[in-house]
């Protein structure tokens, strides 16, 4: 199983990844410390992380697309109360969101018996 | 906690806090996460040896779980290194905009290029949260404390999920990868700059459209309007911008 191709896809795919840290470092060793694109580029990985956790939470694969779209968005409301309401602290957000994650589950599965 | 930080005088007290701050919610969403890739890993045929490397070489979850799908598919070698690329793009912006961080820092710029292999959304938001609240000549070590410690964590995941997840009830493991969008969308919404929050929620709002539009380029156009359109609105509001900066 563990054959060399295995090991080649493999090593592609680390340099696949490397290739844009690498430059990143590039780039910001060549301009200026205060220019505007490390602000762009901030907002741009802003935006790409927040498109990632939006398709993460609506559109999943594997697991999570066999439990329905609602009780994964009421939990994360749940989540986001729990955090904003209660001092920003990210175990409290993650406590309730998580809660009623298992809470509807658990109901789900007793109305599906 | 907000003085705590300036208190780090030598690099090894900087390493333990470090590894003390990633010690808990940060190390706990490692775990989760790789547990979930350890065991998708194991499903399509990846030996174990690969599995853990993956984390420490790759250290970026999207692009882990496209070389593992599309490996498990048996694609082409081109198919693998252009999906994962796509997947973990996002590295060039978060890595390009971390590394002022590190200015003034003593160290040789050219340990950049090491340093920024342990770049995740994790240590990414974490540096530019709280770097600027430790002394320059610390955040070296401050910041390999705590993704050291992400990264162990998210090795011992791997370790965990290849070797249990089968025998793992499905309810514990549903919560695991729920984990996921929740620290992540909790995490990247609680910042204080209006351009970021507003490059966050148009992304949170473009991103599942565009996925279902083009799967391989969704999320880097959905962050690339989403980013850009904040940066210009932030110009704008400030009357200083540069628009054509945009197009480049």
């Amino acid at each position: 199983m563990a054959d060399s191709s295995a090991w080649i896809f493999f090593l592609s795919a680390v340099f696949a990844t490397y290739v844009w840290r690498f430059t990143g470092v590039m780039i910001s060793h060549r301009i200026e410390a205060n220019h505007p694109i490390f602000e762009w580029f901030t907002c741009l990985a802003y935006g790409i992380i927040a498109s990632l956790v939006a398709r993460t939470l609506i559109l999943p694969s594997g697991m999570l697309e066999e439990v329905p779209l609602w009780q994964r968005l009421i939990p994360m409301v749940f989540a986001f109360l729990g955090f904003y309401l209660l001092g920003k602290r990210l175990w409290v957000g993650i406590v309730f969101g998580e809660t009623a994650f298992i809470t509807l589950l658990w109901f789900g599965e007793i109305s599906s018996l | 906690m907000r003085q705590f930080m300036k208190d780090l005088e030598t690099n090894p007290k900087a390493v333990l806090k470090g590894i003390r701050n990633a010690f808990g919610v940060p190390a706990l969403l490692l775990f989760s996460a790789m547990t979930g890739f350890g065991s998708m890993a194991q499903e399509q045929g990846l030996s174990l040896y690969i599995s853990i490397l993956s984390p420490v070489l790759i250290w970026g979850l999207p692009g882990q779980v496209v070389h593992v799908e599309l490996y498990g598919l048996g694609a082409p070698l081109i198919a693998i290194v252009l999906g994962v690329a796509g997947a973990n793009a996002r590295f060039l912006p978060m890595t390009l905009s971390m590394m002022p961080v590190f200015d003034g820092a003593p160290h040789n710029r050219r340990w950049n290029y090491f340093l920024a292999q342990f770049i995740s959304i994790n240590t990414w938001a974490e540096m530019l949260n709280r770097g600027h609240q430790i002394k320059a000549d610390r955040r070296m070590a401050y910041f390999l404390g705590f993704s050291l410690t992400c990264m162990i964590a998210g090795i011992i995941g791997v370790f965990n999920g290849y070797m249990l997840f089968e025998s793992m009830p499905k309810m514990i493991s549903l919560c695991l990868i729920f984990l996921v969008p929740i620290y992540f969308g909790l995490l990247m919404s609680n910042t204080i700059h209006p351009p970021f929050l507003l490059a966050f929620v148009s992304g949170c709002l473009l991103g599942p459209p565009m996925h279902l539009l083009t799967q391989e380029w969704g999320l880097l156009l959905s962050g690339l309007i989403s980013g850009s359109l904040a940066f210009v609105l932030r110009n704008r509001l400030k009357g200083s911008g540069n628009i054509k900066e945009v197009n480049g």
